[in-house]
């Protein structure tokens, strides 16, 4: 009823035309036609006790929507009942034919249930509210009864009903942290790791050709700039940047390539000499 | 270099390697030796730091990379060398000097290094 507050305040400061629903009465009927049930609603004050439907009962529901100030009967261009299932937030509207005259009678046949009825599996009451609506005159609605229904099937699951929910929360996982081996495995591979440099330098002692010319004025040069290359790329990974390596690496090749052309001209000569 | 001499008669594999060794050996130039020695000390290496990377751990991995890469393209480089100064393929390489090929072998190594050093770390 709170919600009808701003409606009525709204309504006196416009001074519109006002609608009334007079002498609303609802009758439960059994199966047979043998009235169950019958009672006038209440409009100021809803009833405690909700109006119960059981098996194949019919529900018939008469009332006249009159002008407040003439009295007389009005045949308002939207008439509708709305059961809403404050749970499950279902609703169902059924339209309700007025004659000119402004009397309006409802049948809920149980027998043959409207398609448009909330379903009601665990009979939840359904809040069932009337609603007028013209051009001429303000709106309205009123509360008339809770209704109980026999249970129901329950609605069918909406095939995408599953994608309607918040997703888990995101869990970020992080590859572990980098581990070394132990200490006595890291000195065994450093060992195993170095046995290369024995087996080449004791195979290298056996076979390696005497350096003939290695100290000549001609082939000197081209070895330290070769060094001086290697050193290069050495303090490379210690810590220089890789412009400076660039920039030092371009320089250092223009003599490289003057001490190699001298170096191997003079080698070429001293083999084909030797030829 | 393929063997020259292997004798025919000998059927069980340990002759066969043997005598493949004995011609290696004794036809095989001391420059050329000395050039097998290194690519055998880079297969030796490169397989040793592949056993460590694989049994127990890679981690530093780009030290990995740089050192079996290292290892790899050396053993390209100096293989290469290896053929292109073997007397034997003189024919093959005739545009291809000893020194021309040791300079390209130089060149080659520098620019190796300077990857390897990058990714070293």
């Amino acid at each position: 009823m709170l919600s009808l507050i701003p409606v009525f305040l709204l309504a006196l400061s416009a001074h519109a035309s006002l609608l009334a629903v007079q002498s609303p009465r609802y009758t439960v009927t059994g199966a047979k036609g043998s009235e169950v049930q019958a009672e006038p609603v209440s409009l100021a004050q809803k009833p405690s006790s909700p109006v119960a439907l059981h098996g194949k009962e019919t529900l018939k529901l008469t009332f006249q929507i009159v002008d407040k100030e003439t009295g007389k009967g009005v045949q308002p261009h939207q008439t509708f009942l709305r059961f809403y299932d404050e749970k499950t937030n279902e609703e169902g509207i059924q339209p309700v034919r007025v004659t000119p005259g402004g009397k309006a009678k409802f049948e809920l046949n149980l027998s043959k249930p409207p398609l448009s009825l909330p379903p009601t599996p665990d009979r939840d009451p359904l809040k069932v509210t009337l609603f007028i609506g013209s051009s001429v005159y303000d709106p309205l609605s009123v509360e008339l009864f809770d209704l109980i229904l026999p249970a129901s099937q329950p609605a069918p699951a909406h095939p995408q009903e599953l994608t309607f929910h918040p997703l888990p929360e995101i869990k970020h996982t992080f590859r572990p942290e980098n581990k070394q081996p132990p200490r006595l495995i890291s000195a065994v591979s450093v060992g195993i790791v170095f046995a290369p440099w024995v087996v080449l330098l004791g195979l290298w002692s056996q076979v390696a050709p005497r350096p003939s010319h290695l100290f000549s004025p001609s082939i000197l040069p081209f070895i330290l700039s070769l060094g001086a290359f290697e050193t290069l790329l050495f303090r490379y990974w210690i810590g220089l940047k890789l412009g400076q390596v660039l920039l030092y690496g371009a320089i250092l090749a223009i003599p490289t390539i003057f001490t190699g052309k001298q170096a191997l001209s003079s080698i070429a000569n001293h083999r084909l000499g030797r030829k | 270099m393929p063997p020259k001499a292997v004798h025919s008669s000998s059927a069980s594999p340990t002759d066969a390697f043997t005598s493949l060794w004995k011609a290696y050996n004794d036809n095989t130039s001391n420059r050329l030796k000395f050039i097998d020695v290194f690519l055998f000390f880079l297969m030796l290496s490169g397989i040793v730091q592949f056993a460590y990377c694989v049994l127990v751990t890679n981690f530093p991995y780009n030290a990995f990379l740089a050192g079996f890469s290292s290892t790899v393209g050396q053993f390209v480089l100096a293989a290469s060398l290896r053929s292109q100064v073997n007397p034997e393929n003189k024919d093959e390489f005739r545009e291809v000097s000893p020194e021309r090929a040791f300079a390209d072998f130089a060149l080659g190594s520098i620019v190796l290094h300077f990857f390897v050093y990058n990714f070293l770390g």
